[in-house]
């Protein structure tokens, strides 16, 4: 009953699945070196499989094993050569390829940086020029230079001037030396703007300090003006009546001798216009340039009051610099408007400053 | 890696280098039958001189990797038959693999058993199934597999005592458990 059972089991490995002949059992099979459970195991395998068997027919047939032997050696080789490259090659790509990922990333990064640097560099120099007032670099540009290297010869000459310094001649020498170096300074402004631009700034507080004392000294300028106009024109008149009072005495005295006497007071008239002549453009010029120093310290209603006085009183050569001045401190005022007529009647006198103020005019 | 794949079956090596595209699985595969390809091909390598082994084994095993991936395999050892017949009749032709109907009811038996291993209900019941079939196969084929597979005798003294050559006792084998299988099958159809 036991072994009916035993037997009855054994039924099953019918059906048992048992993998393929290996390389190691195929041989030895051919030889008969297999155990009777590993013969009978490999038989069992060659009657369900087609491979096996024929495999193991070719090679009884063939007797070839050192050529089966050779060729299975080489396939083998081959095979594992066509994985390990494989392998191998991807672990190398996918290495190769997270670099190429990590610098793409950097490119990107360095190209981004450099791109928001590069456009609020540009940004920021934007509005640092919208905010820089361009006053000085125009002021230097619009002054003639034979006129800016006279400015600081004729401040002195101002000074030595008695008719402006009557009351406190000690103020004025501490003035020139300051508005003599303003324009120094100046010319050197368009190169480094924000010094020029400090200097101003200090200059304007400067300003401010001596506007109480200046404020006596402008009082007793345009006093001693007034006082020395009024003596020009005192001295004209007086030195007309004199000649009058000469001529009519002369004309009374010597009245046979008026034939020969005649001539003289002709060219004395002639030196009195010649030395009218000259005070009138004196005072202007002193006045231009006691306006060109308010305007360099910045107190510009001052500077326009004289300018305009100049435009109003004085000559051609005056006049025109003293409305391109005009023009020049209504803009720093922010009065184009005006400024632009200024300039365009600088132009129309079609003088020496024209191609300044057309330039003025274009950068407006 | 190399030698926890070599314990495989086929089945998961063949599912490995396709779900995860596993080429050293494939690689594995291919090393495991390897030599069996190279027996089987070379009555035909000597016979004929043109074919080049450098080119023919690279170019069956492309095949084989190329059919690995889109063919449904029941059996490697057929499958690895089939391409190998296909090839060397038809060069230029890659001719299809379909899994007879006789090689699905032997799996579809052997996963059965495989699986009744641990069972001993269901082991049972097999065993009492595969009786059942054994009684209705013709005697001389029964006795032939009680004689092989329960007495264990081999090729040789089957072929002796029966006065076959080996490859007679060997066919004669396959019939009847072709047979025994089919029986089997209809049974549980029956059933």
């Amino acid at each position: 009953m036991l072994s009916n059972s035993d037997n009855n089991d054994k039924v099953i490995k019918i059906f048992s699945g048992i993998r393929c002949v290996s390389k190691d059992q195929l041989p030895r099979y051919l030889d008969g070196r297999l155990t009777d459970v590993e013969k009978h195991l490999v038989e069992q395998h060659l009657t369900d499989c087609d491979l096996c068997f024929e495999a193991l027919q070719a090679l009884e047939k063939e007797g070839s094993t050192e050529k089966y032997a050779d060729l299975t050696s080489k396939l083998q080789r081959y095979i594992q050569q066509s994985i390990r490259p494989v392998s191998q090659e991807q672990k190398v790509a996918q290495y190769t390829r997270k670099e190429r990922n990590k610098e793409n990333l950097l490119v990107y990064f360095w190209v981004l940086a450099f791109g928001i640097l590069g456009v609020s560099g540009v940004y920021v120099l934007k509005g640092h020029m919208r905010n820089n007032p361009t006053i000085p670099r125009l002021m230097v540009s619009a002054i003639p230079p034979a006129e800016a290297e006279k400015i600081p010869a004729t401040a002195t000459a101002v000074t030595s001037q008695p008719i402006v310094t009557p009351d406190h001649p000690s103020n004025i020498p501490s003035t020139p030396p300051a508005a003599a170096s303003t324009p120094a300074n100046n010319t050197a402004a368009p190169v480094a703007v924000d010094s020029a631009r400090i200097k101003l700034l200090a200059a304007e507080r400067a300003a401010k300090k001596k506007i109480q004392a200046d404020s006596i000294l402008k009082a007793n300028q345009d006093a001693a003006e007034v006082r020395r106009q009024d003596s020009l024109k005192k001295l004209a008149e007086e030195k007309d009546k004199e000649q009058k009072e000469k001529e009519a005495a002369e004309a009374a005295a010597n009245a046979a001798k008026e034939k020969e006497k005649e001539p003289e007071p002709a060219p004395k008239k002639e030196e009195v216009k010649k030395e009218e002549a000259p005070p009138v453009t004196n005072s202007i010029e002193s006045l231009y340039k006691v306006a060109l120093q308010y305007q360099q310290q910045g107190n510009l209603s001052e500077a326009m009051d004289r300018y305009k006085r100049i435009e109003a009183n004085g000559s051609g050569k005056y006049v025109e610099m003293a409305r391109y001045q005009l023009g020049i401190c209504y803009r720093s005022k922010g009065q184009s408007a005006r400024a632009k007529r200024m300039f365009k009647e600088v132009v129309k006198m079609d003088g020496s400053l024209k191609a300044a103020a057309q330039q003025a005019l274009d950068t407006m | 890696m190399h030698q926890q794949l070599t314990s495989l079956s086929d089945k998961e090596l063949i599912s490995r280098t396709r779900k995860q595209k596993d080429r050293e699985a494939e690689g594995v595969l291919m090393d495991r039958y390897s030599h069996l390809l190279v027996a089987i091909t070379l009555p035909q390598l000597q016979k004929n001189p043109s074919l080049d082994p450098n080119i023919v084994f690279p170019t069956l095993l492309q095949q084989l990797s190329a059919s690995l991936r889109t063919q449904s395999i029941y059996k490697a050892n057929e499958w690895i038959m089939h391409m190998q017949r296909g090839y060397l009749n038809n060069q230029d032709k890659a001719t299809p693999f379909y899994p007879s109907r006789e090689a699905r009811d032997l799996l579809h038996i052997e996963n059965k058993v495989d699986k009744a291993t641990t069972n001993a209900i269901d082991r049972q019941e097999i065993i009492v199934r595969l009786q059942q079939a054994l009684q209705r196969l013709a005697p001389e084929e029964k006795k032939l597999l009680d004689e092989f597979y329960v007495e264990q005798k081999s090729f040789s003294e089957l072929a002796a005592a029966k006065g076959w050559n080996r490859d007679k006792v060997r066919n004669q084998l396959k019939t009847a458990k072709t047979k025994l299988a089919k029986l089997f099958i209809n049974q549980a159809y029956v059933k």
